[in-house]
């Protein structure tokens, strides 16, 4: 096998904090479940947009807390994260998000999108299992980093996932600032 | 002697609002003009903000298809009226993790970034409630969340635990704990540098929507003014006349010293023009030898 000239391997190299340098599918946009379902007219299509709800919504919390758990570790008081009730509530959340993708049934048009999910839901767990070893000191710098890395990459599954008409959304809007007569 | 320059800068706006958003009860009162907008706060070698807007990319086709939001711009063409660019902002305070205040920190990526400690942990504690109490989680972005995570790891983050003083030359941070935001903030320029001010101003971030919230009738309690709190709060009422009183107090209860940022009469309190885009910038002070922008 020749090898890749010089070119080909640094466009293909990403940084260590780029979200793209680990492994696994892509971040990509998919065709919303909601107009996939009003192109083909597909009830299953439907159903699965609407059995993905719980599901994003589960994700798009994990992806929250673990955020605000990072940030209290990393430049608070606060460094047993791990014994935080509110760890535990964000690790059975991911179990059950798990639980229900497990149960999920993905026509073929939505496979894709299904995958996007998995990957959120995958890389949250990568983090999850890190937490209970989170230590100060230097290597939890490099820690650190890496869970940046991957919660980032979380989030661009999930937003890849998001389809505003079928309510997989990342803001409610219902009492914001914004939210006026329309 | 003034050190610092103070612009409140419009990115965007909502024609129609209703008005018992702005002001606590009242009802069946009509509509009120909504603008968004940012501050910047110029001086001491300094070029910083109180919050940053949202990113346009993630929300506005939402925003404007469903709540009718109106006119965004780039922080590069707002902060182009006042003669700088998004990379000159060195400190940006977000006086509470929503959407519209926090959600484009991609936008300025030289600036270190202040934030109550207390928005962030309520926000994990509020994350992992039952679905029946998903409305304390109300206009929070994770993604804001994450993009946190991602400063920390820049050491650009830094998380505040209640007031903190002179975090540049002047300036101070205040919290309002559990009131519009479990960890909102204000931002105290003392102006002129000393420890008892005498030409105070207080950017009231959400605190404050509008001035009527500083003053609105007082005929029910049989008085001519009083303080009236914004409509939306995780917290409570109560404490948002709390921080409103601390706020005045700041500012010897001269209520223009007290700036909304959601506040479309601030052209009749301040000078200020329209730009080409159709927007509204505010003088509010100039330091010594700054040029008016507005002229």
């Amino acid at each position: 096998m020749t090898e890749p000239d010089l070119f080909t391997r640094l466009a293909a190299t990403h940084k260590p904090d780029c979200l793209l340098s680990l492994d696994g599918p892509l971040p990509q946009a998919v065709p919303n479940p909601d107009e996939l379902s009003r192109t083909l007219g597909s009830d299953t299509v439907a159903r699965y947009a609407q059995d993905c709800r719980p599901i994003y919504e589960d994700l798009r919390r994990v992806i929250g807390q673990l955020s605000g758990l990072l940030i209290l570790a990393r430049l608070t008081a606060k460094s047993d994260i791990a014994d935080l009730p509110e760890a535990a509530q964000c690790r059975a959340r991911w179990v059950e998000a798990g639980q229900r993708l497990g149960c999920l049934n993905a026509p073929a048009a939505v496979q894709g999108h299904k995958a996007q999910l998995d990957s959120a839901h995958s890389f949250c767990g990568q983090i999850l299992a890190q937490v209970p070893q989170l230590r100060r000191g230097p290597e939890a710098e490099t820690q650190f980093d890496r869970m940046t890395v991957q919660i980032k990459r979380a989030y661009a599954h999930l937003e890849a996932a998001s389809a505003p008409k079928a309510g997989l959304q990342m803001v409610d809007f219902t009492h914001a600032c914004c939210a006026c007569t329309h | 002697m003034a050190d610092y320059s103070i612009w409140v800068l419009e990115y965007c706006y909502v024609s129609k609002y209703h008005k018992s958003g702005v002001l606590y009860g009242a009802h069946n009162q009509g509509y009120v003009k909504l603008p968004y907008c940012y501050v910047v706060i110029k001086g001491r070698d300094h070029v910083a903000m109180v919050d940053v807007g949202y990113n346009d990319k993630a929300y506005g086709k939402v925003l404007g298809d469903r709540f009718g939001v109106e006119n965004w711009r780039d922080p590069k063409v707002v902060l182009a009226e006042v003669g700088l660019t998004p990379d000159d902002v060195d400190t940006c305070f977000i006086s509470h993790a929503h959407f519209d205040h926090f959600g484009n920190v991609e936008d300025f990526p030289k600036a270190k970034f202040y934030i109550q400690e207390r928005e962030i942990s309520k926000w994990v504690w509020a994350m992992s409630l039952p679905d029946r109490m998903r409305w304390m989680m109300v206009a929070v972005d994770p993604g804001d969340i994450v993009r946190g995570v991602g400063l920390a790891a820049e050491k650009r983050l830094v998380t505040v635990d209640g007031a903190m003083e002179d975090v540049l030359p002047g300036i101070d941070l205040h919290s309002a704990p559990d009131s519009h935001t479990w960890g909102s903030m204000w931002v105290t320029v003392r102006n002129d540098g000393q420890k008892q001010s005498q030409d105070t101003w207080v950017m009231a971030g959400d605190l404050v929507y509008q001035f009527d919230n500083l003053k609105s009738s007082g005929a029910v309690v049989d008085v001519d003014t009083m303080y009236t709190p914004v409509g939306l709060a995780v917290g409570s009422q109560t404490n948002l006349i709390l921080a409103t009183e601390e706020m005045m107090s700041q500012v010897g209860y001269e209520a223009r010293r007290v700036i909304p940022i959601h506040e479309e009469g601030l052209r009749d309190a301040f000078p200020s023009r329209i730009t080409k885009d159709g927007l509204r910038i505010t003088e509010i002070c100039l330091a010594d030898g700054e040029k008016s922008k507005v002229a």
